[in-house]
C-alpha cells in the first residue's frame, strides 16, 4: 500500500484472466495510461486468441537522454533476458508506441507457479524497459567496474521531458533527481518530505541504506548539464548507491525504487493532502459543536416554560415544599 | 495546449454496491470492485499526541492508520481474516455519506488500481440525480485540492446510461432510465439530455433487498448455510442463478414437476472451520427478482410494482415527451441483469398503457382512434456498467474537455463551479 | 509561550465582551432593509473605533464594531512556508463550510486570514458569552490544528522516507 508495486495491476489481471479462459475467443482491445505517461495497449483478436499483443509507449525523453531505436539503452537485451523466447519483439512497433511484444499464451510454462511468475514479469514490463539502463550501470557496480563506453553523466528519462542523472564510478553510483511539481502546495509539502528523507537516513536502523542529501541548488556534479533541465522547484535529491545495495536479489528492487522515486514522492504528497482533509473534517465538526453549544438548547426552553407554569397553585405548592 | 487533453480521461462510476473505473475510449472498465473500505482503527485509538521522539514506536504500531487500509475485494477478505479492520461503505443509497472513506477509496482507485497520476488526466465522475449541490462541491474540493486534477466533470448517471446507447443505435437523449443498483433504485426521465427533476421516482427496493429476500427465503427453508456467510452466499446466488419469470404460479409448477432441472446446488466452505457444506437453491431463483413486480411478497410498506412506478413517472412528465419516453426505456445497473427482466417489464408496462388507451377510446365511444403507444424496454449486454460505458463514450469526445471545469476555474471561482455541469454537445 | 497566548486570548475575550452590545438597527437609506453597518460603513455615526490587538507582528486580531454588527478578523501565525500553506488550506476549507458556521464570513477582510461577522440576530439566538467562548476556542483550535498538521506532515514524511529506504536493506 505504501510502496508502488512494479507490476501493472490491470495488465496482470487481464493476463491471468486470458490464460484461464484460453479457449474462449474474446476480442480484446484496451488502452490505458499509467503514472509518468507510460501508455499501454493490449490487443487479442477473435481469430488468434492465443496471441497477446502488448504495446508500451514511454515518456518522451528530454534532449539529454539517449534512446536507441526508440528505447533506452540496454532495453532489448533486458527484455530478452527477462522473458526469453516466450516473447517476441515486433519490429516496427505499433504506431505511436515504442515497443510491441507478442506473447503466445498457449506456450507458457505449465507449472502454475512458474506461469504466474512469468505473467507478473510481463506485467512489470515498464520496470524491465525503463529500468534497463539502471540495471546495466548497477551490474557493473556490483562487479566494481565502470562500463567502458559509458559517459561520466548518464541522463535517464523518468517523466515526460524530464530526466534524472547517474554518475557511475567503480565503487559507487551517485543518483541525482531534480524534483519538479506543478502546484505550489505540492512543492512545499514535497520539500518538507524530502528533508525527512535526509533525517530518516540518520536513524540507527537505516545506516546501511544509501546516503541521501537534499539541496535547493543543483549539486556540483551536474555542472555540465544544460541549465533548462535543471530547473527544479523542490530542490535536488541525491542518493549514493554502493555495491551492497545492488547485490543479487536486491538489484530488481533497487532499480524499481530508483526509477519511480519521483512518482513515489508525488503519490505520498497527494495522500497526505487527503489525510489533512480528513483531519480538517473532524476539526470542523468539533468547531460546529462548539458553536451549537452557544445556542440555548431545547431542554432549557422546556424548563423556561415550566417557570411560567409555576404560577399555578399546584405547582407553586410543590415548589415551596422542595 | 494542455497535454492532459491528449491522454484519455479517467472515468469512475461510484455506485453504492460496486465502483467501475477505467479510461475513456475503452469498451470495458478496467476494474469493477465493491465500494467498500477496510480501515484499521486500532491506531486511531492510541493517543495521537505521543511525542515526536518515539516515532519509531508509532511506526511499528501500524504505519499510520490512514495508510493502512484496503478497498474493494481486498477489503472484504481482510476484514474477514483479521479483526483489526472495520468495513465502511462510503456510499449509501447512491449518496456519499462518509467523505473520509470516499476520499481514501478514490485515492486507492487512482494510485493503486488505475496507477495513474491524477494530474495527468481529466476526470469524469458520476452522481445520482438526487445528489445535493453541496455534495458536488465536496467532490470538487477533493478532486481539485487533494488530487490536483486538471479538469473535472460530474455527470448524472442516468444521462450516461442513455448515452451508452450511443453506439448501439442512433443516440437518443430522450428516454426513461430505470436504474436499479445495489443501494438505490430510481426511475429517471430525461429529455434531450436534461433530467426532468420533478418526475423522478425512487423506489425503496434495490439489489440489496433482493439479496436480503433470497437470504430470508433460504434461512426459512432451513438451508445449511453458516450464518456469518449467509449474506455473501445469498448475493452469489442472486448474481448467478436468479431469473425473472413470466408468471409465478406457472413457475412454481415447473419447479415442482421437474425439481432436478430447476433446483441448483451451492457448495461452499465454512469460513471458521473450513468444513465444506452444500445447500439447495429453489424457488428463490425466481422469487428474488419478483419483488420488483410484486413488492408485497417482500415488504408491506411499499407495494407499488416497478412497472406502475415507471408508468406514473412517464405520466407525470410533460405531455409532449411522453410518447418518446415510452419508446425508449433503458435499463441500467447490476440489478436489472436478471434474465428476461426487460421482457417482463415491457409486457407489464404495455398492459398498463393499452388498458389506458382502451379506456379513453371507450370514453370517446370509438369516435377517435388514437395511435397505439409504442413501448420499448431496451436491454444490452453492457447493462451492468452502462453508466460507465456512457461516461467512457462521452469523455472521449473532444467536446468533453471544453465542458469540464478546469483547475484554473476552480482556483478562480472556488468549489461552487462544480454545482452545475453543462450538458454538452457530444451528448446528442 | 503558553502564557502569552493566554494573555492574548484574555485580552480578546474582554474586548469582545465589551464590544458585543448590539441592537437591532434598520438601515437608514433603504426602507425595510436591515444591513450590518460594519460592512456598509456608510454612516460614521454608527461606527465605533476599531480595536487592534497584536500579540506580535504575525498574530493580530482586529475588532470592528458598529451599532448592529461586529466584525472580528484574525491573522494567524505563519512561521514558515509549510505553516503558510497549511493555514491557507485549512482556512479555505473552513470558508467552504461557512454556511454551517453562521457567524463565519465567506471572505476574510483584506490583510487577514479569516473573519467573523456577528450581527444582533446572532446575539439574539445564541448566548453571548458562549459565542465569545466559541471565538476564543476557534482561535486556540486553529493554532493547535496548524501545528498538529505540520507535525503530521513531518511524521508522515519520515514514515514514507523510512519505508522507501528500508527497501535497500
Amino acid at each position: 500500500m505504501i510502496l508502488l508495486q512494479s507490476h501493472s495491476r490491470f495488465l496482470l489481471q487481464t493476463l491471468l484472466n486470458r490464460t484461464q479462459n484460453l479457449e474462449k475467443g474474446v476480442e480484446l482491445d484496451h488502452h490505458w495510461v499509467e503514472f509518468d505517461d507510460v501508455r499501454y495497449h493490449i490487443q487479442v483478436s477473435m481469430k488468434n486468441p492465443h496471441v497477446f499483443l502488448l504495446s508500451v509507449s514511454l515518456p518522451t525523453p528530454s534532449s539529454e537522454t539517449i534512446f536507441v531505436c526508440g528505447l533506452p539503452f540496454g532495453a532489448i537485451e533486458a527484455i530478452k533476458a527477462a522473458y526469453g523466447n516466450l516473447v517476441q519483439i515486433l519490429d516496427p512497433p505499433r504506431d505511436g508506441f515504442n515497443l510491441t511484444l507478442k506473447i503466445n499464451l498457449s506456450k507458457l510454462p505449465s507449472n502454475q507457479e512458474q506461469k504466474h511468475a512469468f505473467l507478473v514479469k510481463v506485467a512489470s514490463v515498464r520496470e524491465v524497459v525503463l529500468g534497463a539502463p539502471l540495471r546495466v550501470v548497477f551490474q557493473h557496480l556490483a562487479a566494481r567496474t565502470v562500463a567502458p563506453d559509458m559517459d561520466p553523466v548518464v541522463a535517464l528519462v523518468h517523466r515526460p521531458n524530464e530526466s534524472f542523472f547517474l554518475f557511475p564510478q567503480a565503487d559507487k553510483v551517485t543518483v541525482v533527481y531534480p524534483m519538479r511539481f506543478n502546484d505550489s502546495i505540492d512543492t512545499v509539502l514535497a520539500t518538507s518530505f524530502l528533508q525527512e528523507f535526509v533525517e530518516a537516513r540518520r536513524t540507527a536502523g537505516l545506516n546501511n541504506t544509501p546516503p541521501c542529501s537534499w539541496s535547493l541548488t543543483s549539486p556540483l556534479e551536474l555542472k555540465g548539464v544544460p541549465s533548462d533541465s535543471l530547473s527544479a522547484n523542490a530542490g535536488f535529491v541525491t542518493f549514493v548507491i554502493f555495491p551492497r545495495h545492488v547485490e543479487g536479489q536486491k538489484l530488481d528492487r533497487t532499480v524499481w525504487s530508483l526509477s519511480t522515486f519521483h512518482a513515489y514522492v508525488r503519490y505520498h504528497v497527494k495522500c497526505s493532502e487527503g489525510f489533512m482533509h480528513s483531519r480538517m473534517r473532524r476539526r470542523v465538526e468539533s468547531l460546529i459543536q462548539a458553536l451549537d453549544r452557544a445556542k440555548p438548547d431545547l431542554e432549557k426552553k422546556i424548563s423556561n416554560n415550566r417557570s411560567f407554569k409555576r404560577l399555578s397553585l399546584k405547582d407553586s405548592r410543590t415548589n415551596s415544599f422542595s | 495546449m494542455d497535454p492532459s487533453t491528449s491522454r484519455p480521461a479517467v472515468v469512475i462510476d461510484n455506485g453504492s454496491g460496486y465502483s467501475k473505473m477505467g479510461f475513456a475510449g475503452n469498451v470495458e472498465p478496467c476494474f469493477i470492485v465493491p465500494t467498500v473500505v477496510a480501515i484499521n482503527e486500532s491506531f486511531l485509538n492510541q493517543s495521537r499526541t505521543s511525542s515526536k521522539g518515539n516515532w519509531v514506536a508509532q511506526h511499528n504500531a501500524g504505519v499510520m492508520a490512514d495508510l493502512d487500509f484496503f478497498i474493494g475485494d481486498d477489503a472484504l477478505s481482510k476484514s474477514r481474516s483479521s479483526s483489526t479492520y472495520n468495513l465502511s461503505y462510503p456510499i449509501r443509497h447512491g449518496q456519499v455519506e462518509n467523505w473520509d472513506a470516499m476520499e481514501r477509496f478514490w485515492q486507492q482507485c487512482i494510485f493503486n488500481y488505475l496507477r495513474c497520476d491524477p494530474e495527468d488526466h481529466y476526470f469524469l465522475l458520476t452522481e445520482s440525480p438526487l445528489t445535493s449541490p453541496e455534495s458536488r462541491e465536496y467532490t470538487g474540493e477533493i478532486m481539485f485540492e487533494t488530487f490536483n486534477v486538471p479538469g473535472l466533470y460530474i455527470a448524472v448517471n442516468s444521462v450516461l446510461a442513455l448515452a451508452a446507447g450511443y453506439t448501439t443505435s442512433k443516440c437518443e437523449m430522450t428516454g426513461v432510465v430505470v436504474d436499479v443498483g445495489d443501494g438505490a433504485a430510481h426511475v429517471v426521465p430525461v429529455a434531450d439530455g436534461y433530467v426532468i427533476g420533478s418526475s423522478i421516482k425512487s423506489i425503496p427496493i434495490s439489489g440489496k433487498d433482493v439479496t436480503l429476500f433470497v437470504q430470508q427465503l433460504m434461512r426459512e427453508r432451513g438451508e445449511n448455510v453458516p450464518p456469518e456467510d449467509s449474506f455473501e452466499v445469498a448475493r452469489k446466488v442472486k448474481e448467478m442463478y436468479c431469473y425473472t419469470s413470466s408468471d409465478i404460479v406457472k413457475e412454481f409448477n415447473k419447479h415442482d414437476k421437474e425439481p432436478a432441472k430447476y433446483i441448483k446446488h451451492w457448495r461452499g466452505i465454512k469460513p471458521k472451520t473450513g468444513a465444506p457444506y452444500s445447500c439447495d437453491i429453489g424457488y428463490e431463483r425466481f422469487l428474488g427478482p419478483e419483488i420488483f413486480f410484486n413488492p408485497e411478497i417482500y415488504s408491506s410498506d411499499f407495494t407499488t410494482p416497478l412497472p406502475v412506478v415507471i408508468d406514473k413517472c412517464i405520466q407525470s412528465a410533460p405531455i409532449d415527451t411522453r410518447r418518446s419516453l415510452y419508446k425508449n426505456i433503458v435499463l441500467s445497473g447490476g440489478s436489472t441483469m436478471f434474465k428476461d427482466f426487460h421482457r417482463r417489464l415491457q409486457r407489464d408496462i404495455k398492459k398498463i398503457v393499452d388498458a389506458r388507451v382502451l379506456l379513453s377510446e371507450a370514453r370517446l365511444n370509438g369516435e377517435i382512434k388514437s395511435q397505439p403507444v409504442e413501448v420499448n424496454v431496451l436491454s444490452h449486454p453492457i447493462q451492468r456498467f452502462a453508466v460507465w460505458f456512457g461516461g467512457s463514450v462521452l469523455a472521449s469526445t473532444p467536446e468533453f474537455f471544453t465542458a469540464c471545469h478546469t483547475k484554473a476555474e476552480y482556483e478562480e471561482y472556488g468549489a461552487s463551479i462544480c454545482r452545475t455541469n453543462p450538458v454538452f454537445k457530444g451528448m446528442y | 509561550m503558553a502564557n502569552t497566548l493566554r494573555l492574548y486570548l484574555t485580552c480578546i475575550r474582554n474586548t469582545l465582551e465589551a464590544a458585543m452590545c448590539l441592537q437591532n438597527f434598520p438601515c437608514q437609506e433603504v426602507e425595510r432593509h436591515n444591513k450590518p453597518e460594519v460592512e456598509l460603513k456608510s454612516s460614521p455615526e454608527l461606527l465605533l473605533n476599531p480595536v487592534l490587538i497584536c500579540r506580535n507582528e504575525a498574530e493580530k486580531c482586529l475588532i470592528e464594531t458598529s451599532i448592529n454588527s461586529l466584525r472580528i478578523s484574525l491573522k494567524v501565525k505563519q512561521a514558515d512556508e509549510l505553516e503558510n500553506i497549511l493555514t491557507k488550506k485549512f482556512l479555505r476549507f473552513l470558508s467552504m463550510r461557512a454556511e454551517a458556521f453562521q457567524v463565519l464570513r465567506r471572505k476574510p477582510v483584506q490583510g487577514y486570514d479569516i473573519s467573523f461577522l456577528i450581527t444582533n440576530y446572532h446575539c439574539e439566538e445564541m448566548q453571548k458569552h458562549k459565542l465569545i467562548d466559541f471565538i476564543v476556542q476557534f482561535m486556540e483550535d486553529i493554532d493547535k490544528e496548524i501545528s498538529e498538521l505540520k507535525m503530521s506532515v513531518n511524521t508522515r514524511g519520515r514514515l514514507v522516507a523510512t519505508e522507501f529506504l528500508k527497501q535497500f536493506i
